[in-house]
């Protein structure tokens, strides 16, 4: 259903946010693990800064530093030697993730020969993320990609109760960490790749940003080959799932666009019931179904005619337009990057930035995006629902649950409440 | 095109103090433990707050899409406020293949069209620095089209850090803009503001002081910035830096060009906004002003100290510690002084050897590794309260000893006599505060 526009040279308000800074992000959930970006120092800072401030937390990345001399006449293997000598003066990572930016793909480093040639020395996976192509969602899924070929050891086992859970980039800690709670109601033993759960969870640690705090080990990602079920959320990892499949042809692989709303739901527990051969989940999840099924009845009024602008990763825009779909609100999506999920929306869609935002935004009610929403909506007098990369507005940014049956109440509730009261005003 | 000789020049400085002693250039990234940013970003910090011309990036993503609208410096400029915008070419495999200009010029023609700016700034970044775009000739042809000044900024991340960035912005305004217009009238007391930003408002803390004792601020890079101000920026008759070392070329070469001296000042506490006012009114040698400056130093001095009345039994005998990078490991150290608090040691880590001189006489203990000195201080110091970046929390938790993040993007102008009062809220709000004794309390199951 996407709507033709103007066709610019330009961006105006980026949306985009970058492939390296995907990664960044996908390799902080392996625990004591390094990321490298292999670029000019700006990009490792910014990305650094810009989750700094959102997740108000230190974030550990390092950077080749490469300049104007090692740009011309090194392929890559001093800056990175030099950087992995650097940082294990200082430290010692369980990993070392290395991915490269637009800078060394525009000059073409052979980042694997440099790994190769460490390995010895330092543990690293490397991935090619260029930042002229793609974005977060896809610098994220090439990062795991990486991770799934280069680090599980290929097993003859097959622990059928193994279950791997790889989330989106969009999913906050907290929602990886119920996804993870639920299935364990299932009784598998669950592995989350990334494992954002306790890493950028807001947790207090000591020697806070050296190294990632959280997440899964190398060992275990190592002893990942063995899983009986792979299970991938958001159409972005959906790739990664199919890899691991292709590696380890005895696995299960379990696709879902989304695990947001009453029918993604359904089909989410549907199919987990199916196969451990139950025929019905924990109570729990029984109880938080019907309080969902309230909650849709009870927000339908205030969602029911709200008109609502969607600017966010292609995966996010699709789960909460769909989820805002169910309770009858109008959506218009607008998405950072190209992505197959397009096709799937059910509301009108379009690839897009914030000046897009604005010519639409007057003729609707409220707006869901990132912190760049917040003078628009001031600008237009709009309701705004903080979603999405960067957050700098708010707080407790990786406490936030929007999934399963329960966080659908919460997101329903939030944004219906936030509706009706600005309403008021 | 980078220009080589430039950036060597820019280096090696005359003026830097560190170059008179020896050889070292001013930044040299380190694989591997690195933490600045780069030189695009310090040109991106010098430049946009001219909120009357369009700053377009010329690049990928990663440069603009998460630096855009992320510091807060202010403008009064009426017209669309184009510093929190971001315009970027968003450069593709596509154009790494057949070259960005095209995409450029047209980039340019949208925004003209679209939005009609005084100027517009095109910044190279590593990318288009490699493919080898011919930025310069795309500016100058699409300047002479729509007859605005389109200025090309050849400070691509790769070159240096955000020093010399902002070094190769100065150079970018000092040769486009500066000097290509002629004022109606010159001021005898006219100055350019040459470094400050206008974050949180820190300039219109004393601009307006200024403006009583009858000095003119003619044009700015780039703090409240207009584009028409700088390009008459070389008939003001005094050049005044406000903390921003990197700036120093310029000036020089303004000295140089147009005969303009230059005074080097902070306005952070009390007594430096206080000898700011007096070095600038020195400069001008006029006695009259002199006693007019002196007049209302004592008036504006007065007026705080019954502000800070309140918070001064809060802060008496206090004992900080300051952990910060460049011209803040005095700076702010003096402002603290001035409501009262005792510096027991700041951090010289990442500051120049010009700081560091500067910050002797501030502060008794200059830490060159705080990570490792510092817990050890506030033990021997019985300190009250950590200043530093996040990543020193957990020490100031350990410690149970209060802790403002100064790294942190401020919300509140810390600027000149008015800052002052809002620098004693916020240490007063931390030192009252419970949450650092608490935060920190080990769980029952711990003991």
């Amino acid at each position: 259903m996407g709507k033709l526009k103007e066709i610019k040279p330009l961006h105006v308000n980026p949306l985009k946010l970058s492939q390296p800074m995907g990664a960044t992000l996908a390799f902080l959930g392996i625990k004591n693990c390094m990321p490298l970006m292999h670029g000019a120092q700006g990009c490792a800072s910014f990305t650094k800064v810009l989750f700094t401030r959102h997740f108000n937390d230190p974030i550990a990345i390092q950077t080749t530093a490469v300049n104007d001399i090692t740009a011309v006449i090194d392929g890559g293997e001093y800056s990175i030697s030099e950087a992995i000598t650097n940082i294990t003066k200082k430290v010692t990572p369980d990993l070392v993730g290395l991915f490269t930016t637009g800078l060394t793909e525009t000059k073409g480093d052979d980042i694997k020969g440099a790994s190769l040639l460490l390995k010895d020395k330092q543990a690293i996976v490397w991935a090619h993320t260029p930042d002229f192509e793609g974005g977060l969602e896809s610098g994220w899924s090439l990062s795991v990609q990486s991770v799934i070929s280069q680090l599980i050891e290929p097993s003859t086992k097959l622990n059928k109760d193994k279950v791997l859970l790889i989330p989106n980039v969009n999913l906050s800690a907290i929602e990886v960490e119920k996804i993870k709670e639920t299935l364990e109601l299932f009784d598998f033993e669950v592995y989350a790749l990334p494992d954002l759960s306790d890493s950028l969870d807001g947790h207090l640690g000591i020697k806070q940003g050296a190294l990632s705090s959280g997440g899964i080990s190398v060992e275990a990602i190592k002893k990942l080959g063995d899983t009986g079920l792979v299970i991938t959320v958001g159409r972005s990892v959906k790739k990664c799932g199919e890899l691991f499949k292709e590696k380890h042809t005895q696995s299960t692989h379990l696709h879902f666009d989304s695990l947001v709303g009453l029918q993604a739901c359904d089909d989410f527990y549907g199919k987990l019931l199916t196969c451990k051969g139950l025929s019905k989940p924990h109570a729990s999840i029984q109880r938080w179904r019907k309080r969902l099924q309230d909650t849709l009845l009870d927000t339908h009024f205030a969602l029911g005619k709200a008109k609502v602008i969607i600017a966010d990763e292609p995966d996010n825009a699709y789960a909460l337009s769909q989820a805002l779909g169910e309770v009858g609100t109008k959506v218009h999506a607008i998405i950072a990057q190209r992505s197959d999920i397009s096709e799937a929306f059910t509301c009108k869609v379009q690839i897009g930035d914030f000046e897009d935002v604005e010519i639409l935004l007057p003729s609707f009610d409220a707006i869901i995006s990132n912190y760049h929403a917040e003078r628009l909506a001031k600008k237009y007098h709009k309701a705004v629902l903080f979603r999405g990369f960067p957050n700098y507005e708010q707080v407790g940014i990786g406490l936030k649950n929007n999934i399963l049956y329960e966080g659908t109440c919460t997101l329903l509730c939030e944004f219906a409440n936030m509706m009706v009261h600005h309403e008021g005003h | 095109m980078i220009n080589k000789k430039l950036i060597k020049d820019l280096l090696n400085e005359s003026a830097c103090s560190h170059n008179k002693e020896k050889k070292s250039s001013c930044d040299k990234p380190k694989p591997g433990a690195t933490s600045g940013g780069c030189a695009f970003e310090g040109a991106q910090i010098s430049l946009f707050p001219y909120a009357d011309a369009v700053h377009l990036v010329h690049g990928p993503d990663t440069c603009l899409g998460a630096s855009w609208e992320t510091r807060a410096t202010l403008t009064s400029w009426e017209g669309e406020n184009n510093t929190p915008l971001g315009y970027c070419t968003n450069v593709t495999t596509n154009d790494i293949i057949f070259g960005g200009d095209k995409k450029l010029a047209e980039s340019i023609a949208y925004i003209v069209k679209h939005k009609n700016p005084k100027a517009i700034f095109v910044y190279e970044t590593c990318v288009t620095a490699m493919i080898g775009d011919n930025i310069d000739f795309t500016c100058k042809e699409a300047s002479a089209q729509f007859n605005i000044p389109i200025v090309p900024v050849h400070a691509p991340g790769f070159v240096g850090g955000k020093n010399l960035g902002s070094r190769l912005a100065g150079e970018a305004v000092l040769d486009a803009l500066v000097g290509t217009k002629e004022p109606k009238e010159i001021h005898p007391y006219g100055i350019n503001l040459i470094g400050d930003y206008n974050v949180t408002g820190d300039m219109w803390q004393y601009v307006p002081i200024l403006e009583r004792i009858g000095i003119k601020v003619v044009a700015t890079l780039s703090g409240d910035g207009r584009i028409e101000d700088i390009c008459q920026a070389h008939r003001a008759k005094l050049n005044v830096i406000v903390c921003a070392k990197s700036l120093i070329t310029l000036c020089r070469k303004m000295q140089e060009r147009y005969s303009i001296p230059y005074v080097s000042v902070s306005f952070y506490g009390k007594r430096d906004t206080s000898n700011a006012i007096r070095s600038i009114v020195n400069a001008f040698g006029d006695e009259a002003m002199s006693e007019r400056a002196e007049k209302i130093i004592i008036e504006e001095e007065a007026k705080l100290e019954a502000r800070l009345l309140p918070y001064r039994e809060i802060l008496k005998d206090k004992k900080a510690i300051l952990n910060t990078g460049g011209n803040k490991s005095w700076s702010i150290a003096s402002a603290l002084q001035d409501i009262g608090i005792e510096v027991v040691a700041t951090s010289i880590r990442k500051a120049t050897e010009e700081d560091i001189a500067i910050a002797k006489t501030y502060v008794p203990i200059l830490m060159k590794v705080p990570a490792n000195e510092q817990a050890k201080l506030i033990d021997e110091h019985n300190i009250d309260i950590l200043l530093a970046g996040g990543r020193s929390l957990y020490t100031a938790l350990k410690k149970k000893v209060a802790f403002v993040d100064v790294n942190q993007e401020k919300k509140v102008s810390y600027g000149a006599y008015g800052g002052l009062e809002n620098l004693a809220i916020d240490v007063c709000a931390a030192l009252q505060n419970p949450v650092f004794k608490l935060a920190g309390k080990a769980a029952p199951w711990e003991n």
